[in-house]
């Protein structure tokens, strides 16, 4: 017999090996079947919700624009004399002004992203007084409902105690304002908000937890989607697109780190973000170990 | 000459495209880029997707796949170019991340969405060079389309445990 010829034995561990491998391919079809039927539906579902996306861009934007233009006119027709009749409706125009400029924040990021065209600019932030900036911002709001917002820095000896870490301070205020947005709105009238911040082991992490209504379970999963919202009901108090969390997440995909959201109905939601601190290679194109990155040496492929 | 051109450090999930030239920089690991280039124009444009396909969480942006190619696509005809008038480099979709629990090759299919949606918008893929197992890193002149390569090995990744 000649070598070439395979024994039974042989034959039979060729088929078993072939036969598993058969196996293994077909429950990746399976695996990947599963996936584009839920993208599938996911497609549809996105679909639907553009539709309503905008059905409900003209009541939100057309409402506030006819009621900044009503109490301006109330405004204007003010005598001298009881000009401190003046300052409640300019709070208002400011609140409404106030949510308009933020819903189109985030439209415009929302598109930036779409389109690849967000920029990193990493800079050195006073996370300490960003958060605080972004909490004072949004005071009016949290004393509307008598919130409490509490907020703890905790330095650490590596960074000297100081508040400064190396981040995209616009998109970490977009983050942080959405975040404190959504706390703030699906807080419970007169609870404490609670964020803590701070630097371990060269990621920034950041808490907040609130006393609200918590998101159902069932929707945790979609909450990051586009014009997803907790309630859709076009009139709801629930106004914004469902765009502020999509946002966020794409903002924190983008400087590399993570999100984490556990909430319980009617206790309250805790969302914790981590963003580690950008690898030198990023910011500037080039990794710092020399030339093995560069192009006028020797090694390069020219296509 | 092309050495006074513009630097752009082009990120993950994000495109570019300019009709004034640059030098685009990217670095590729299981992620694809895809160079498109007008031969008549002279300009080109570049995107370095992460995963193939969209799912439908998130934003639609071009950090999938058939997102990235169909926009940067989009965005070269809608400056003025012709599809018969575009050629295409692709590189990347290595396996840079150890492949026992990889999520079913995720470069290779980074590689096939590029190859497949390539052809069938009938723009000719004239250079490439992907899957292995090391990133890449790439420099693209949009204004000759001539695409530089140098390979990065996992020294990092693999043989220095984390201390």
């Amino acid at each position: 017999m000649s070598k070439l010829q395979l024994t039974d034995q042989e034959l039979l561990n060729e088929l078993k090996i072939r036969m598993e491998n058969s196996i293994t391919s077909l429950n990746q079809l399976t695996e990947l079947n599963k996936e584009l039927k839920l993208a599938n539906v996911k497609l549809n579902e996105s679909e639907s919700l553009k539709s309503h996306f905008l059905s409900n861009i003209t009541n939100e934007l057309v409402n506030p624009f006819a009621s900044i233009l009503g109490l301006s006119k109330a405004i204007m027709s003010i005598g001298a004399s009881d000009f401190e009749k003046a300052k409640p409706l300019a709070q208002l125009i400011y609140s409404e002004a106030f949510n308009l400029d933020f819903q189109l924040r985030n439209i415009f990021a929302a598109a930036k992203v779409e389109s690849g065209q967000t920029m990193i600019d990493i800079n050195n932030v006073d996370i300490n007084s960003l958060i605080n900036s972004v909490i004072d911002v949004y005071g009016y709001k949290s004393k509307q409902k008598k919130l409490t917002v509490n907020f703890n820095y905790t330095t650490s000896e590596e960074y000297c105690n100081q508040f400064i870490f190396p981040t995209d301070a616009e998109m970490l205020k977009l983050i942080m304002s959405n975040i404190v947005n959504n706390s703030i709105k699906f807080s419970s009238a007169a609870s404490n908000i609670e964020i803590n911040a701070g630097v371990l082991d060269n990621e920034l992490f950041i808490s907040i937890r609130d006393q609200g209504k918590g998101i159902p379970h069932d929707h945790l999963e979609r909450i990051f989607d586009r014009f997803e919202k907790g309630n859709k009901e076009i009139n709801s108090v629930n106004e914004g697109y469902g765009l502020g969390l999509s946002v966020t997440k794409a903002y924190i995909d983008i400087l590399g780190g993570r999100i984490e959201l556990t909430s319980e109905e009617n206790k309250g939601t805790l969302i914790i973000i981590s963003i580690p601190k950008p690898t030198e290679q990023v910011p500037d194109g080039f990794a710092s170990d020399g030339n093995e990155f560069l192009f006028n040496d020797v090694g390069n492929q020219t296509f | 000459m092309a050495d006074n051109f513009p630097i752009h450090y082009l990120y993950p999930a994000a495109m570019f495209f300019s009709a004034e030239p640059h030098l685009v920089h990217t670095i590729l690991g299981s992620c694809v880029s895809v160079c498109l280039y007008d031969k008549e124009r002279k300009y080109g444009g570049i995107n370095h997707y992460m995963l193939p396909f969209w799912n439908g969480q998130g934003l639609a942006s071009p950090k999938y796949g058939n997102i990235a190619i169909e926009k940067l696509i989009d965005q070269m005809l809608r400056k003025g170019s012709r599809k018969e008038n575009l050629i295409a480099k692709v590189f990347g979709g290595g396996e840079v991340i150890d492949t026992s629990s990889n999520l079913f090759n995720i470069g290779k299919r980074n590689i096939e969405i590029a190859e497949v949606m390539l052809k069938e918008e009938g723009i000719k893929i004239v250079a490439s060079d992907t899957a292995g197992k090391f990133g890449r890193k790439i420099q693209f002149n949009t204004q000759t389309g001539a695409v530089l390569m140098k390979i990065i090995q996992r020294t990092v990744a693999t043989n220095t445990t984390k201390e």
